[in-house]
């Protein structure tokens, strides 16, 4: 039956996967910060990066988020959150290639070199969604460059997670004029109970 | 007797980093069970199959309350009716999952229909990733589960647009419409149920944002609104009698907004139709002696065991369990005595050694895609437990 699955089915990061090395991310239960008033985009990316050669990488997934978190999926199928100083470092060591004119993203014709395998984990990083977010120090130097928005589209598995990140990264919001009411079931707190009252 | 499988129980504290934070009843007894029920891969399809029938039996079903105009019979608020036609004329309004609770199935004894939860269906959590996190956590890669939820949302997400069984035409079609996820404020398991149907809707490609029901704006002109926005497409796990009922205003805002074609909201009105408990009933009209209905009607069963529940009763709340010649067997206090009620054939649930029953949830998303159990005594009610399988 098509349905019968195995947890090593999803070995491949993305999905229960991603759900069950991360959890829920940018679930918050406080959500009063006025973090969503007309906020023109997300503030954060889910990225996934899988390695598919020794030291190479590619972005296998991504899609916005509250807070920015990057799964790492390995060669030896063991995955992992890379942390906040992880992040930092590799994007802090992958500024110092652009500075010095070694980093691939930044390469005329690193799209060629890249299809052999991926990138470099720091390289993948800037490239996904989350590289805009965490890497925002690097600044145009970065992605003002026009073989960097090239270069990109190489660090994703699949060209079509390519362009349904960026679809799903650029819609701008308007605003419209306020004309309805709201407030309802604002009274409605939920028992004391823990469990939902409803659904079975 | 149901085989079960011993397994170390989930810590606490990676189900919150999940994001799973409802682990622990208010007895201070963990939620999820440590053990595993063991299904041969007969039994999974048999439930596969079972809720591909049944699924077809409610439309057929629905088909009929509404030709027959039945509404009334099966306790439809009367502010619903139009909605409820326009939802089931309009493919648009598609539906987004649902979950049979079903007796039997395990232990060689027959899969029969308990209820239908069509329109605000929770245990998607603990079916869709705690049961996976369950074998993550004993090392149990290779045992398999009938459970491909999350998939199965991530696809029906997408046939909200394609409307049909293949999702290619997604990307094509999807023009960015946005999608708005609502719970009721201060109730963590429904937010956390819904910021993960969000998750899979971004997973699917929408662009989603979440606001608590409060915090949205209703208008007949311009629809959805949340933080200056207006979104084409609405979920809500808020129950929609409870819309009906409690804020009526609300209600006719809704109808309008729908009939405006200003917004399509899930799960669609008619699912209203599935969850009435009445219809158990008109599917025993229709389908007399089906293998996987239990003899129903509107007044007591004579001389037979029998459960009597509320139409839309919830957590087995005023159920009660009647013996053949009338007396009580087991009952369940609750708000909904007074409602409407259904009086279904008894059917004993499988048991464990110490005597525990269990009832099947079959989720259904297009297709069956997924099953957990839940256990606990004569009357499954808020206190029962999850719990996880493998199909071996």
């Amino acid at each position: 039956m098509k349905y019968l699955k195995k947890l090593s089915d999803y070995a491949v990061a993305g999905g229960v996967g991603a759900m069950l090395v991360a959890g829920l991310s940018g679930c918050q239960q406080k959500s009063d910060e006025g973090a969503y008033q007309g906020e023109a985009k997300p503030k954060g990316a889910f990225v996934i990066i899988e390695e598919t050669a020794p030291g190479k990488y590619k972005i296998k997934d991504e899609f916005p988020a509250d807070e920015t978190r990057i799964v790492l999926k390995k060669l030896d199928g063991t995955e992992k959150v890379l942390t906040k100083e992880e992040m930092d470092a590799l994007v802090k060591e992958e500024a110092a290639k652009i500075d010095n004119g070694t980093s691939e993203l930044t390469q005329p014709n690193a799209e060629v070199t890249s299809q052999n395998g991926g990138m470099s984990l720091g390289s993948a990083i800037l490239a996904s969604a989350a590289g805009a977010i965490i890497g925002s120090w690097i600044g145009s130097k970065l992605f003002g460059n026009s073989n960097y928005q090239n270069n990109r589209k190489a660090g994703y598995k699949n060209p079509s997670t390519y362009s349904r990140s960026t679809k799903s990264f650029n819609k701008p919001r308007k605003s419209t004029a306020k004309s309805g009411r709201s407030g309802f079931f604002g009274k409605k707190s939920s028992a004391s109970s823990k469990r939902s009252s409803f659904g079975g | 007797m149901i085989q079960l499988r011993k397994t170390e129980a989930l810590d606490p504290a990676y189900l919150e980093k999940l994001g799973f934070v409802w682990h622990t009843d208010s007895d201070e007894t963990p939620y999820i069970s440590d053990q595993l029920v063991i299904l041969s891969e007969a039994e999974a399809e048999a439930y596969y199959e079972a809720g591909n029938e049944l699924y077809d039996m409610f439309v057929e079903a629905g088909d009929y309350v509404i030709e027959n105009n039945l509404f009334h019979e099966i306790g439809i608020p009367f502010n619903l009716i139009d909605l409820i036609k326009e939802s089931w004329e309009n493919d648009v309004h598609w539906h987004l999952y649902g979950r049979f609770d079903l007796a039997g199935g395990i232990d060689g004894k027959p899969i029969k229909l308990l209820e239908f939860n069509a329109d605000t269906p929770t245990a998607v959590f603990e079916t869709a990733i705690v049961q996976w996190a369950i074998l993550k956590q004993n090392s149990l890669e290779e045992e398999s589960q009938f459970n491909a939820l999350y998939e199965a949302l991530v696809e029906n997400f997408k046939r909200l647009v394609t409307l049909e069984e293949s999702v290619e035409a997604f990307e094509e079609r999807y023009e960015g419409w946005k999608f708005l996820f609502t719970s009721i404020k201060d109730n963590a398991e429904e937010e956390n149920t819904v910021r993960l149907l969000q998750h899979i809707a971004e997973e699917a490609g929408y662009v989603t944002e979440f606001a608590y029901i409060d915090e949205i704006e209703f208008s007949e002109e311009d629809g959805i609104v949340y933080g200056g926005e207006t979104y084409e497409l609405w979920f809500k796990l808020i129950p929609w009698e409870d819309i009906a009922l409690e804020e009526s205003d609300l209600a006719m805002l809704l109808k309008s907004i729908i009939l405006n074609q200003k917004a399509i909201i899930f799960n669609p009105a008619y699912t209203l139709m599935f969850q009435s408990k009445a219809m158990l009933k008109i599917l025993w009209d229709l389908y007399p002696d089906h293998p996987l209905l239990l003899k129903s009607a509107f007044e007591p069963l004579a001389g037979k065991k029998q459960v009597a529940k509320p139409i839309f009763g919830r957590e087995g709340e005023s159920v009660t369990i009647l013996n053949a010649d009338g007396s009580t067997a087991a009952a369940i206090e609750g708000d909904y005595g007074n409602h409407k009620m259904v009086y279904q054939a008894y059917t004993d649930l499988p048991r464990d050694s110490e005597g525990a029953r269990y009832q099947a949830g079959l989720f259904f998303a297009y297709e069956s895609c997924a099953v957990g159990f839940r256990k606990g005594g004569l009357i499954l009610d808020n206190m029962s437990k999850f719990v996880g399988h493998i199909v071996r």
